[in-house]
Parts: C-alpha cells; sequence; structure tokens
C-alpha cells in the first residue's frame, strides 16, 4: 500500500484538472474557430485571394489573355508620371474635399435640426433618406434627365421666364461636369449621413442640454459645445468611411459621363476600369488598384493613430 | 460542447463549404448544351433570332444550344472578362475580327479551317471578310454580319428645304449652313452613354476625307496617321463642332447619345446624321412614318475621294472556345447563322439587321424585306469604292486609343495631329508586334 503526502495528492488531483482546463480551452478555441470559419474562408475566397493576385499582377504585364511577364516597377513608374493618372487622382482629391464638407454639412445641420422637430421628425427622416435606397442607375438617369440642356431643369426654368439655366450643359461642360456629378451623389448620400447623425444625438443625454439652456446657451452653442463632442466617434467614423468611400467612387460617375468629356470626370476608378476592360491592361490596372488600396490604408492607419496615440474615444 | 452549439458550428461548416462550392462554379459550359452569348437591340430582334435561329437549330441538333442574353454595349466586355477566368460560352461572341484575332493569339480559340473546309465558308463568304477573319493564315473567327457607315436624312425635312442629298463637301457644307440657319442641327452626333459612337463618326469621316488608298497604305505600315490627310480630315470634324455643326457644339456632343440623334432626325430637329447600317431597323422604329427616313452612301469630303464610299463594317465576329467539349455542334451553329442566305435574309427582313458577308444575289432578298435593306446591300458588292470601318479594321489598342482621346479633340485640349500622333504611336506597337489584321486591297491596287 502507497501512502501519499498530502501535498502529492493535491498536485495528483491538480494534473487531471489542468487536463480538462486544457481541453475546454481547446474545445473552446475550436468551437471559436468552427464559427470564424466559414467568414474566413470567404474572405479568402472574395478578398485575400483577389487581392493577393492583384499584388502580383500589379507587377506584371498581364492583358487578360495571354500569360503575363513580370516588368517589375514599370507598371508603378508609369502610374506616377501618367498624366491621365494624376487627374484622376486629383479630381479624387477634389471629390474627398467636397464630400468632407458639402455632405457632412448637410447632414449634421439637417440632423441637428430634425432633432429639434417634436413632430413630422419620421416623415423628413424618411423622405431624406429615399434617395439613399434608389438604384444608382435609376437616381443617375433621373438626374441625367433633368439637368439635359434640351428639356432639362434649364428649358423648365426658361419656360416660366428664369432663363439663367437655359443654356448651362451641366455634364457636357468639362468645368461644370465633376461638380454636377458631385451634386447627384451628394443629393443620394446626405440623407443618409442625416439618418446616421440623428441616431447618433438622440443618444446624447438630454440633462446636458437641460443644464446648457439654465445656462442660457442658445441652440447654436447647444450644437457646438455638447452636440458635437457628443458625437465625435460618430462623425470621425463617417469622416474617415467618406475619405474611403470618396476614393472608390464609380457608380455615379461611370452612368453619368463614363469619366468624360475628356477625362474631366476621370477618378482613379474610372481609369482602372478603362485600363482593365476597354485597353485590356490587367496589370497595370492591378497597380492603379494598389494606389487605392494605398490610400485606404493610410487612411485607417491615420484612424488608428487617433484612437491610440492621442486617445481619442473614436 | 452542447448540441446547439454543435448542431450550429455544423449548419455553419456546411454552408460555407456550399458557398465556397458556388463561388467556384460559374456560367461556364455543360457538355450536354451548346451556350451562347447573345444581344440584341430590342425585344423583338431577340425573339426572331430565338425563333429562326436558337429553335431553328435546336429542332434537329443532338447538341441544342442555350442561348444567354447579354446587354448589346456591354457584351464585347463582359466576353472578354469570361474568356479570361476561362468561363466564356462555347460560341465566343467578338466585336468584330478584329477582337477575335486577340483570342485567338492568345489561343483561346480554336483555328476553324477544318469546320470552313466541312462547311464550305471559304466559297460562301465574301473574299474581303474571310481573309479578314484569318490570324497567321488560319480562320480564326466567322463574320455573322455586315454593314457599312452611311448618310441618314428625313425626305420629308430635305424636300421641304429644297435640299438633296449631298455627295460632296462643298454640297454638304451648303445644306449644313442652310440647316443650321433654319435653326436645325446640320449633323447628329455625340458619344453620351456609349463612347464608342465617336469611332462611326471618326470612320465615317476619315474614309470619305483621307479616303481607302490612304487609309490602306497606313493600315500596312506604308503611311502615318500623321500625315497631312489625317490632320485635315481630324481638322475638318473640329471645325464642324466649332461651328455648333455637329451636334449642337462641343458640349452638347458629350450629351447626346444615338437615340436622341435618331429621334431629332425624326421630328426634323436635326438635318443629317452618319450612323451604320445597323440603325435601319431603329429608324422605321422611331420615324412616325417608316418610309420617311432615307440613307444615301457618305458624301465625298475632299477632292482625294470619289463620292460614295462604302466602309465595310463587321460587327459581330463568332469563334469557337478552346475549352469547348462541344467544338463540332458550335461549328454546326455557327454554320445555321450564316451558311444558308435565304435564313440569314429573313432574320434580316424581320429585324432590319445586317446580314452576314455572303455573296447574296438580288433575287435572294424576300419580297417582305425592306426595299432600303435591298438598295443596300445591292450597291455594296457593285462598287468599288469601299474602305475600312475602324473598329473592324483597326488593332485592338489603336481602336481604343481613336475613341477615348477623340474627347479631346472635341474639348480642343489637344490638337488634331496631337492627337494622330498618339494614334500613330498606339498603331505602331499593335504593327510592331502583329497585332494587325490583313485589309483587303483597294480597287485598282491588286
Amino acid at each position: 500500500m502507497t501512502i501519499t503526502s498530502p501535498t502529492s495528492t493535491r498536485a495528483g488531483a491538480a494534473a487531471p484538472a489542468r487536463r480538462r482546463g486544457s481541453a475546454l480551452r481547446r474545445r473552446r478555441r475550436l468551437i471559436a474557430w468552427a464559427f470564424v470559419a466559414p467568414l474566413l474562408l470567404v474572405n479568402l475566397l472574395v478578398i485575400t485571394g483577389p487581392g493577393t493576385a492583384s499584388i502580383l499582377l500589379s507587377f506584371t504585364d498581364w492583358d487578360g489573355l495571354n500569360s503575363p511577364s513580370f516588368v517589375g516597377l514599370a507598371n508603378y513608374a508609369e502610374l506616377f508620371t501618367s498624366a491621365a493618372v494624376l487627374n484622376a487622382l486629383w479630381h479624387n482629391v477634389i471629390w474627398t474635399a467636397f464630400f468632407l464638407v458639402v455632405p457632412m454639412a448637410m447632414g449634421l445641420v439637417g440632423a441637428f435640426l430634425l432633432s429639434r422637430l417634436r413632430r413630422g421628425q419620421m416623415l423628413f427622416r424618411v423622405l431624406f433618406f429615399i434617395p439613399y435606397v434608389l438604384a444608382t442607375v435609376i437616381s443617375a438617369a433621373i438626374w441625367r434627365q433633368i439637368m439635359d440642356p434640351d428639356g432639362g431643369i434649364g428649358d423648365a426654368l426658361a419656360t416660366i421666364g428664369i432663363p439663367f439655366l437655359a443654356d448651362v450643359n451641366f455634364l457636357g461642360n468639362p468645368s461644370l461636369a465633376l461638380g454636377s456629378v458631385a451634386f447627384v451623389n451628394t443629393w443620394q448620400w446626405w440623407g443618409f449621413l442625416l439618418v446616421i447623425f440623428l441616431a447618433a444625438m438622440q443618444a446624447v443625454d438630454p440633462s446636458l442640454y437641460e443644464a446648457a439652456k439654465l445656462d442660457g446657451a442658445g441652440p447654436v452653442r447647444e450644437f457646438w459645445s455638447i452636440t458635437l463632442p457628443a458625437i465625435r466617434p460618430t462623425f470621425v467614423f463617417l469622416a474617415l468611411m467618406t475619405i474611403i468611400w470618396s476614393f472608390l467612387v464609380f457608380d455615379y460617375i461611370y452612368v453619368l459621363t463614363q469619366g468624360g468629356p475628356a477625362g474631366s470626370t476621370d477618378v482613379l476608378s474610372t481609369v482602372l476600369y478603362r485600363e482593365a476592360f476597354e485597353n485590356r491592361r490587367q496589370g497595370y490596372a492591378s497597380a492603379v488598384a494598389m494606389l487605392l488600396t494605398s490610400i485606404s490604408a493610410i487612411t485607417v492607419i491615420g484612424y488608428l493613430v487617433l484612437r491610440r496615440k492621442l486617445k481619442w474615444d473614436v | 460542447m452542447n448540441r446547439t452549439t454543435r448542431i450550429l458550428a455544423a449548419v455553419g461548416a456546411v454552408a460555407a463549404t456550399a458557398l465556397a462550392l458556388t463561388a467556384c462554379t460559374g456560367g461556364g459550359r455543360s457538355s450536354s448544351d451548346l451556350t451562347y452569348w447573345g444581344a440584341f437591340y430590342s425585344p423583338d430582334t431577340e425573339k426572331a433570332f430565338q425563333e429562326i435561329f436558337v429553335d431553328g437549330y435546336n429542332g434537329a441538333a443532338q447538341t441544342p444550344v442555350k442561348m444567354e442574353v447579354k446587354e448589346l454595349t456591354t457584351i464585347g466586355k463582359l466576353t472578354d472578362t469570361a474568356v479570361a477566368a476561362g468561363q466564356a460560352p462555347d460560341v465566343i461572341y467578338a466585336d468584330g475580327p478584329s477582337s477575335a484575332s486577340d483570342f485567338a493569339r492568345a489561343g483561346r480559340t480554336i483555328a476553324l479551317d477544318e469546320y470552313a473546309q466541312k462547311y464550305d465558308w471559304q466559297d460562301k463568304l465574301l473574299p474581303w471578310a474571310y481573309e479578314l477573319s484569318k490570324v497567321d493564315d488560319k480562320l480564326s473567327s466567322v463574320p455573322t454580319g455586315y454593314g457599312s457607315m452611311v448618310l441618314y436624312y428625313n425626305k420629308s425635312v430635305f424636300a421641304e428645304h429644297g435640299w438633296t442629298a449631298p455627295t460632296t463637301l462643298s454640297e454638304f457644307e451648303t445644306v449644313a449652313a442652310s440647316a443650321a440657319a433654319a435653326g436645325l442641327v446640320p449633323l447628329g452626333g455625340g458619344n453620351a452613354g456609349y463612347q464608342g459612337m465617336s469611332e462611326w463618326l471618326l470612320t465615317a469621316v476619315l474614309n470619305a476625307a483621307v479616303g481607302p488608298d490612304k487609309l490602306y497604305d497606313v493600315l500596312t505600315g506604308d503611311a502615318s496617321f500623321t500625315d497631312p490627310e489625317f490632320v485635315g480630315a481630324i481638322d475638318l470634324v473640329k471645325s464642324w463642332i466649332d461651328q455648333g455643326w455637329l451636334a449642337g457644339g462641343s458640349e452638347s456632343y458629350f450629351t447626346t447619345d444615338d437615340t436622341a440623334n435618331i429621334t431629332g432626325l425624326a421630328n426634323g430637329t436635326t438635318a443629317m446624321y452618319m450612323s451604320g447600317t445597323w440603325a435601319f431597323n431603329s429608324m422605321s422604329q422611331v420615324f412616325e412614318d417608316p418610309e420617311d427616313w432615307a440613307w444615301a452612301p457618305l458624301p465625298s469630303l475632299s477632292d482625294a475621294v470619289q463620292p460614295g464610299v462604302y466602309p465595310l463594317a463587321i460587327g459581330t465576329a463568332l469563334s469557337i472556345n478552346t475549352e469547348s467539349k462541344n467544338a463540332d455542334a458550335a461549328a454546326s451553329f455557327i454554320d445555321y447563322l450564316v451558311g444558308d442566305a435565304d435564313r440569314a435574309l429573313e432574320y434580316t427582313a424581320r429585324t432590319g439587321e445586317n446580314p452576314p458577308p455572303l455573296a447574296i444575289t438580288a433575287d435572294q432578298f424576300p419580297a417582305e424585306i425592306d426595299k432600303r435593306t435591298v438598295e443596300l446591300y445591292t450597291a455594296i458588292p457593285e462598287t468599288t469604292n469601299v474602305g475600312y470601318a475602324t473598329w473592324t479594321f483597326f488593332p485592338p489598342k489603336t481602336d481604343a486609343y481613336l475613341i477615348s482621346e477623340f474627347d479631346k479633340v472635341v474639348t480642343g485640349d489637344v490638337t488634331s495631329a496631337a492627337y494622330l500622333e498618339g494614334l500613330q504611336q498606339a498603331f505602331q506597337k499593335e504593327h510592331d508586334a502583329g497585332s494587325t489584321l490583313t485589309p483587303f486591297t483597294p480597287a485598282g491596287r491588286e
């Protein structure tokens, strides 16, 4: 008969317990992986795989039909000296600045005003949100008709004695085309921003407004001193997404102007599309895609810096 | 792990596997059906094609053809992508022999010489079309429709103003000036919605102002797009734009589409429109009185070119996918589309679509066919004044440049000379790489 000391008894009991704990942790990890696996698989198929392929293809002259040949950094060298790409990049910058200011301001102010409505708020929310749920092609077709110099809004106003838009060709004039497309996209987009901002504003503690009122603050003061700081996480997130989406913009531009007239509405994504599908330069188009990805990555890194280094609550 | 968790995990795994498998499959080929992608101007055209060709073929075929309908303006790009992905149908559509030649050079389509012999295509097809469809001396595609560029006008409007269809540049300018004075847009044009419309205009102008002889020299590398004749032709177009003759001016050019041009002709706000013969059907549909539209051969736009030049164009060419398990059936279907003139003309009579480039005699046209179609397809074989449509004879990248960069000529951002210099550079690269097709030799130079 073996007599075990109390210590060895405890150790003997602890070993199976550790094994049970380890097995439980393994099982939990397995369950977690089982749940994540489908998404990882989808990600692998539609993001990681094509993304990796794009990186590799950006160093080739692939035309989509023949075998790709390695060309080193030639595509990137062409990218940064191409007048078409630099022109498109500049338009992306203009587009981003426009969307960071105009629709964001409209959404903020609109949401603030709506938040103060006692009645009819839902009606306005629905009305402003409807453009967002319309298919791009449909709303673009509607606006193409409205902006048509023959029979559009210019003609309609002229018939009632307001002729100042009669000869304006919004989409045909290279000086107006980018702004006109941005206007149409804003019409569709700002209602979405408004609804998100409104939801954020409704989560702000009402006692803050009551205290401000007692201190004699007016609506403008309330907006700057309470609303805006309180919704900063939402604001920063939407600003971040606006920057990323502005560099990825394609649909309205392609449907309304296809990047024309003469490249006046070209952005990086229309250049990418043209190079890939009209000029059969998938290798070069992949380099353009890498430029777009880099811009998004820089934006996200900026976001992380705000979160971690500056301790912003975003 | 409790029971619910286990079930959820299992369902997740199955769903992921199913999704992955779904993602891996495409619209590719099966060996039971012959796959074909078609694109049509209208539902009526599609119906006629389905009845005459698809149902007709399937009535006796062992391997039935299964047609998938695509958008007309994007079928070329869709096919390019599908071919690149190895998911193209058995019978591969191309926007003409030039696009088809790229597929052949990449080994994505098979040589058709064996089938050409079996179905006698060399004798049935017009020689220029047959030769143009060769790559490295092997038949790579079969053209299924051919046409030309012509000048459309409204008979009533011309009669009202006392105009006749112009045959020379001075006559054209007289009519245009008179139309502008009467408040009409003298010449329809534009590229809204489809940038490729620019090459319709350029095909007409290059053939009518520079001429087939000079174009042949350029296409064979013996002349250059930078030669003065080409600069003069582009300058001529630019002068029309600056005067507001073409599409009403540069801004309107970018917001006017094909439908608007045809509607303008029909309602008398546009005097003339240079477009392809594929528009015959649209004209008859848009004009309130279908007898009121007329076509005339292109006027000569310089002293070097005889009036009435017909740029020859093939808009669709079919090939057989290298990966097809039904190559014999695919060839049989292609022959069903182009090999029988009576069947092809029945389709043309019903839809106004261009017939295949077959040697057609006047007595073969069915009684119900539009007489304007008969006039066209009897005039072309009788003339030697034929030219080259850009989308048919220009190599793909040169053609892409021709279209996309022309916008800058319209806006005045680049000069005609600079535009043509870029065009020559694009062409030279493809010419040096052997990507050009063999154009037919102009009459009198054999």
